[in-house]
């Protein structure tokens, strides 16, 4: 007969790999987005989803669940960019799976000047975009993101938007180089 | 501006899904879940009184966490206080126990050197830096960006802030050997002529609408409104679906008002347009976005 603990800790496991079986691709293309290769996007995943094994009583239900892992991916990756990278073993098997995910895009035309203008601005605007634009994130699910309000989230992506059609406007056509956007070139 | 942001996505979710093997996942769950959970609670300090859905919750474990009125925390002080050497400072007070420090902003209109030099003071590496706010935010944290190792103290139900509903983080709880560096973002009173750079809606409590109810209505009649209240528009946002919010200082009268935005002291911002209901953004969530190639 199974102890009460036995039972909890087997329910905490199912709802765990619920979680994970409805969440792991997006988190997955979240990382890959804002990485450079392989090993930073599968340490990513890795350390997002121990968090929310770790946090499972805090992780919210249904679609929520996915705004809350990008919550977490995104402190995760930040504290990556600050040097604090905790490599694991955990992440060893997905980083061979993503080994030739991240192929150095090449930018010509216009795209190049988008993608120059888009690296030139700051990390909150750039996040800020991204999370519309390649999340596909509404106003409301950009502020459950961030943990701010969704009036906030306006007026901030409002002044996002500015700055990138200035950086845009700002960009030197003729001074770029293919690869201009993120690290890859 | 969406959608040529979007053609910089390296990889859709779709694609994303193709990647990794079944094996892989599989050992992934296997070994995250073979992590002793309650062994590593130095990574998960606090155990909030009760799980709180979506945006709260969001805001209580997070990376941006839209905090409270810090006079409200004086009284109802978040953490539970069996304990205690309180070592109290003028502007933050510090209280350790148990493997934890627990942080509270005892003094809002501090100078930022003062908390930081305080931080310093219990080997903290966390920065404290004041924006002008509205006015129910002022003297609150608004933004807070560090480690998962740190954790907001919450105060349920004597606060209400944008994001966080009645959740309301009153203060910080770090492991007491954590070393890393965290930002802290606190509100501050505006200067005259300064616009906020957080706010919540001018109809929350605290706000220079409270009270009043402006969604939905037509611009004329709320400007009437703002008259009574010695508030005036500083700009208009007239939103479209794929522009995003266009700025105007004038528009129709009969147009219609979304919501109001704490601009400045005695001004506001009103999102506005032409229908009674405001437009939605186009959802891209279900679209692959391209792979980005050698264009043209």
């Amino acid at each position: 007969m199974r102890s009460a603990q036995d039972v909890r800790s087997v329910g905490r496991r199912s709802r765990f790999e619920e979680i994970y079986a409805a969440h792991w691709a997006p988190i997955l293309a979240y990382a890959v987005r804002r990485t450079s290769n392989g090993d930073d996007a599968a340490d990513i995943v890795a350390e997002t989803f121990l968090t929310a094994w770790r946090r499972l009583d805090d992780v919210p239900p249904g679609d929520e669940a996915r705004l809350w892992l990008y919550g977490v991916a995104r402190r995760v990756l930040a504290n990556h960019h600050r040097g604090e990278r905790r490599k694991s073993e955990l992440s060893d098997r997905l980083s061979r799976d993503l080994a030739l995910v991240h192929q150095d895009p090449e930018y010509t035309g216009e795209r190049a000047v988008v993608a120059a203008a888009f690296r030139s601005l700051a990390d909150a605007d750039r996040e800020l975009l991204a999370l519309v634009g390649w999340e596909g994130l509404d106003h409301g699910e950009v502020a459950a993101v961030l943990g701010c309000s969704r009036n906030a989230v306006r007026i901030r992506l409002h002044r996002a938007r500015a700055r990138f059609a200035e950086a845009v406007s700002q960009v030197d056509s003729h001074a770029l180089v293919p690869n201009a956007i993120g690290d890859r070139s | 501006m969406n959608d040529i942001i979007a053609e910089l996505s390296v990889i859709s979710d779709e694609q994303a899904a193709g990647l990794v093997a079944d094996a892989t996942h599989a050992d992934l769950i296997a070994k995250i879940t073979a992590t002793p959970y309650q062994a590593e609670r130095r990574d998960m300090p606090v155990r909030k009184p009760a799980r709180t859905a979506g945006l709260v919750a969001a805001v209580a474990m997070s990376v941006a966490a839209a905090i409270v009125a810090a006079a409200l925390l004086i009284n109802s002080a978040g953490p539970p206080r069996r304990l205690p050497r309180p070592i109290v400072a003028e502007a933050l007070s510090f209280t350790t126990f148990g493997g934890y420090i627990d942080v509270i902003v005892r003094d809002p209109l501090a100078d930022a050197k003062r908390y930081n030099a305080e931080f310093k003071a219990h080997g903290l590496h966390i920065r404290l830096s004041l924006v002008p706010a509205s006015p129910s935010l002022v003297g609150t944290v608004v933004y807070f960006d560090g480690s998962s190792a740190i954790n907001p103290i919450t105060a349920r139900g004597r606060c209400w802030t944008g994001g966080g509903g009645s959740h309301c983080p009153v203060g910080l709880r770090v492991p007491i050997d954590y070393h890393g560096a965290a930002s802290l973002v606190f509100g501050r009173a505006a200067l005259p002529g300064e616009h906020y750079e957080t706010m919540v809606p001018s109809t929350m409590p605290g706000e220079a609408l409270h009270g009043l109810r402006v969604a939905g209505r037509r611009v004329a009649a709320v400007l009437a409104m703002l008259a009574g209240r010695r508030v005036t528009v500083a700009r208009y946002l007239v939103e479209s679906p794929r522009r995003g919010n266009v700025v105007a200082h004038r528009v129709p009268l009969r147009w219609f008002v979304y919501e109001a935005d704490p601009w400045a002291p005695g001004q506001v911002v009103l999102f506005v347009g032409k229908t009674m209901h405001e437009v939605a953004y186009v959802p891209r969530t279900s679209q692959p976005a391209p792979t980005p190639s050698p264009a043209r």
